[in-house]
C-alpha cells in the first residue's frame, strides 16, 4: 500500500516507555512503543482519551509533561540524513529543533496562547528565537503572509488583534501558522480541530492537507475521529491503553482490520468505507494504567480473549507487508 | 482613548459616596464618644465658660448631628475650619504633613517591590528549597508580628547597638519642589540630604513594609507558578522560544494579579502609617491623627480621613487604569 517515496525514515520510535510519576502511583502510560514515521508521509495516531496519543507525540520533541518522564527508548531523528537520538540531546538543542524541525499544533488554541500578546507578536517571536527573520519589520511581514495562507480574513488587521479578540477558528488559523512559521519537516498535530465547530473542522483539515502537500511537510496527526483518519491518512497506528495494538497503511486498516480492539472501534463509529446497520459500543472502560491488566491490556475487554491473552503480552508481528498487529489471534 | 476618559468621569463620580461615606463613618464615631470637646479645647475643667460657649457656637456642637455633620464637610471642602488647638486650618496643616507619610509609604513600597517580588520569583523557581520555606515562614511571622514591637526591636538593634541610623529630625533639603524631602533632595542633587533622608527612613519604611513583603512573596509565587505551569508557557517551550523570552511571558503573566494586591497594599500601609510613625517619632499624617485622637481633636481627625480615603480612592483608580495597561483583555 504504501509508496516508495515514503521509504525514506524521518523519525523512529524505538521500544520508548513513558511513566507518570503521581501521587497515587507510576502510571504506565507508554511501554514498548515503536513506529516510523517516513518522509512526506501522514501518519495519523488513532485511540480513546487518554491512551498516551499526545504524550507519544510530545515525547518525539522530548517534551513530555511534568511528572511524566520517559524511563526507556529512542527516538532516532534523521537531521539532514544523520540519525540523532533526540532523548540524547541537550535542552538548548532541543530548543532549536522544536518549533523549527519539528513544530506542534495543539488541540486548545485558547489557552495556548498568551492573553497578552498579539497573535502577531506571538508569530514573530516564534521565528525571531529560530533566526529565521532577520528582525520585526520582516517578522511582521511574513506573519501577514502566513496569516493569508491559513486563510484568515483581513490578516494585517488580525496581527493586531489579542487571542480574545479572535473566534476559536481563527485562533486555530493563528496556532497552524505560529507551527507553519519556520517551515518545520515534521508538523504534529495533536486533535487540531476537535475544539471546534464542525463547518471550521472541516475548512481546516483540507487546509491541512493543502499546506503539508504544497510544502512537502510530513504530518503526524492525532485524532480520535476515524472519519478524520480515513480522509487525511497514509497510514495509522491504533493505540489502545499505551501499546500500538495495529499499524498498517489507511485503507488495510479499514477494509482488514486484523485487531479485535480496531473491529470494535470500527463499528462503535460510523465507518467511511464500509455500510454498517447498527453501531455498537465496546463494552467495559479504559484500564487503570497505575495496574493495568496482565498480558494483553485489551483482554477484559476483548470477546475473542483466551488464557494466554492473561498471562502473556503478545508481540507486535508484520501479517501482510506493512501491516502489524499486536493480538495473540495472530501471533501464529 | 475616548473610553478611558468615560472610565475616568464614571470612576470619579463613584469616588463622592464612597468620601462621603467614610468621612460620614468618621464623624459619627466621633460624636458618639460620651465626651464635651469644647470643654477640652478650652483648656479643661477650668475653662472658662464664655470661651467655651463661644467654641460650641463656631463649631455648631449643639446642633443636631446632620447639621454638625454639614458644617465639618463645608469646612473641610473650602478649608475654612480652623483646628481648634493650633489655630490653623485643618486641611493646611494635614496636607503639610502629608509629604513625610507619603516618604514613609515610598521607603515601605519600595521594599514590598524590589524584596517581595523577587523573593516569590526565586521562591517558585525553587519550590520547596529553603528560601520557598523562608517566604512562607517571612509570610506569617509578618502578619502575626505587631509593627510596633518589631519597630522597637529594629531600634533596640539598629540605633542603640549598632548606631547605624538617626530617629530624630527630618532633614530638609534647601529646595522646595514637590514638599517631600528625598525627592526634591534628589532633584536638587543635594546627595548627602539624600543620604540623611535613607538613614531616617529606611528602617521605619522596612518595618512598615513588613508584613507586605511576605504577603507579596506568596503573592508573586502563587501567580508565578500558575503561570509556568499552564498551557501558555507549555506552548511556549514546544515552539522552541528562548528561556529568557519564556520568563517574560509568565513574568508578565504573573504580574497581574500581583499589581492588584500592590495598590491595596499602599492604602494598607498609609493606614499603617500612624504605629509606625508614632514608634519612631516621625511628624507626619499618621502621628497627627494619634495626637488629634488623645486630644479629642475632632476636626483634625476627619480631615484626616478625609484625606487617606482619598489618597485610597485614587490609587485603586491608578491600579485599574495600570491592570488595563497590562492586561488587554480589561476593558474600560
Amino acid at each position: 500500500m504504501s509508496s516508495p517515496q515514503f521509504r525514506e525514515p524521518l523519525i523512529e520510535v524505538k521500544d520508548l516507555y513513558v511513566y507518570f510519576y503521581t501521587y497515587a502511583g507510576v502510571v504506565k502510560a507508554i511501554e514498548d512503543m515503536t513506529f516510523t514515521i517516513y518522509k512526506g508521509e501522514k501518519f495519523c495516531m488513532v485511540g480513546e482519551t487518554g491512551c498516551g496519543k499526545s504524550v507519544t507525540s510530545r515525547a518525539l520533541a522530548n517534551i513530555v509533561p511534568s511528572p511524566g518522564r520517559i524511563v526507556k527508548g529512542k527516538v532516532i531523528y534523521y537531521r539532514d540524513g544523520k540519525p540523532v537520538n533526540i532523548l540524547e540531546l541537550s535542552e538548548e538543542q532541543l530548543r532549536e529543533i522544536r518549533g523549527k524541525e519539528i513544530a506542534y499544533i495543539v488541540q486548545d488554541p485558547s489557552s495556548a496562547l498568551d492573553p497578552l500578546y498579539t497573535i502577531g507578536y506571538q508569530i514573530v517571536e516564534t521565528m525571531i528565537d529560530h533566526y529565521t527573520v532577520r528582525d520585526q519589520k520582516e517578522g511582521y511581514k511574513r506573519a501577514v503572509e502566513l496569516l493569508r495562507e491559513v486563510l484568515m480574513p483581513d490578516p494585517e488587521q488580525r496581527i493586531k488583534n489579542y487571542p480574545h479578540e479572535l473566534s476559536g477558528g481563527q485562533r486555530q488559523r493563528a496556532v497552524i501558522s505560529i507551527g507553519l512559521s519556520n517551515m518545520p519537516r515534521l508538523l504534529i498535530a495533536d486533535e487540531p480541530t476537535s475544539s471546534l465547530d464542525v463547518t471550521v473542522q472541516a475548512q481546516l483539515l483540507e487546509l491541512l492537507r493543502r499546506l503539508v502537500r504544497e510544502h512537502g511537510l510530513t504530518l503526524f496527526l492525532i485524532t480520535h475521529d476515524m472519519g478524520v483518519v480515513a480522509e487525511m491518512c497514509d497510514r495509522v497506528a491504533v493505540l489502545y491503553a499505551g501499546n500500538i495494538v495495529e499499524l498498517a497503511p489507511v485503507d488495510e486498516i479499514f477494509k482488514n482490520p486484523k485487531h479485535p480492539y480496531t473491529m470494535g472501534l470500527l463499528r462503535a463509529v460510523p465507518n467511511p468505507q464500509a455500510d454498517i446497520e447498527k453501531l455498537e459500543p465496546i463494552p467495559g472502560t479504559i484500564p487503570n494504567l497505575i495496574y493495568p491488566p496482565p498480558g494483553c491490556r485489551f483482554h477484559p475487554r476483548c470477546p475473542f480473549a483466551r488464557d494466554v491473552c492473561k498471562r502473556e503480552k503478545p508481540p507486535l508481528v508484520e501479517v501482510s507487508p506493512g501491516h502489524y498487529v499486536r493480538c495473540w489471534l495472530h501471533a501464529e | 482613548m475616548a473610553d478611558i476618559k468615560r472610565f475616568l468621569a464614571r470612576r470619579a463620580l463613584t469616588f463622592i459616596p464612597t468620601l462621603i461615606g467614610v468621612t460620614f463613618l468618621a464623624y459619627i464615631i466621633a460624636f458618639a464618644i460620651p465626651a464635651n470637646p469644647a470643654q477640652a479645647w478650652a483648656g479643661g475643667i477650668k475653662a472658662n465658660p464664655e470661651v467655651v460657649a463661644r467654641i460650641i457656637r463656631e463649631y455648631h456642637l449643639n446642633d443636631p448631628w446632620y447639621v454638625q455633620y454639614y458644617y465639618f464637610m463645608k469646612g473641610i471642602l473650602t478649608n475654612s475650619i480652623i483646628d481648634p488647638r493650633w489655630g490653623y486650618p485643618v486641611m493646611t496643616y494635614m496636607l503639610s504633613r502629608f509629604p513625610i507619610t507619603f516618604q514613609l509609604t515610598l521607603f515601605a513600597l519600595f521594599f514590598l517591590i524590589v524584596l517581595g517580588i523577587p523573593l516569590g520569583i526565586i521562591s517558585a523557581l525553587k519550590k520547596d528549597s529553603w528560601i520557598d520555606a523562608l517566604v512562607r515562614t517571612w509570610a506569617l511571622v509578618g502578619v502575626s508580628v505587631p509593627i510596633f514591637w518589631l519597630g522597637y526591636i529594629f531600634i533596640y538593634i539598629f540605633f542603640y547597638q549598632l548606631g547605624w541610623i538617626n530617629i530624630a529630625g527630618i532633614p530638609y533639603p534647601k529646595v522646595h519642589i514637590t514638599g517631600v524631602p528625598i525627592i526634591d533632595a534628589l532633584l536638587s542633587g543635594e546627595w548627602n540630604i539624600v543620604w540623611e533622608n535613607i538613614k531616617r527612613f529606611i528602617l521605619p519604611g522596612f518595618t512598615l513594609g513588613f508584613a507586605g513583603i511576605g504577603v507579596i512573596a506568596r503573592l508573586v509565587r502563587n501567580s508565578f507558578l500558575e503561570a509556568i505551569n499552564s498551557d501558555y508557557i507549555y506552548f511556549a517551550r514546544m515552539r522552541g522560544l528562548k528561556y529568557r523570552r519564556i520568563m517574560t511571558h509568565a513574568l508578565r503573566n504573573a504580574l497581574v494579579p500581583v499589581v492588584t494586591v500592590l495598590g491595596l497594599q499602599f492604602g494598607g500601609l498609609l493606614g499603617g502609617a500612624p504605629i509606625t510613625e508614632t514608634v519612631f517619632s516621625i511628624p507626619g499624617m499618621g502621628r497627627a491623627m494619634v495626637d488629634a485622637i488623645f486630644s479629642m481633636d475632632f476636626p483634625l481627625l476627619i480631615a484626616g480621613t478625609f484625606l487617606v480615603a482619598i489618597i485610597y480612592v485614587i490609587t485603586n483608580l491608578i491600579v485599574d487604569i495600570l491592570y488595563a495597561v497590562i492586561d488587554p483583555r480589561v476593558r474600560f
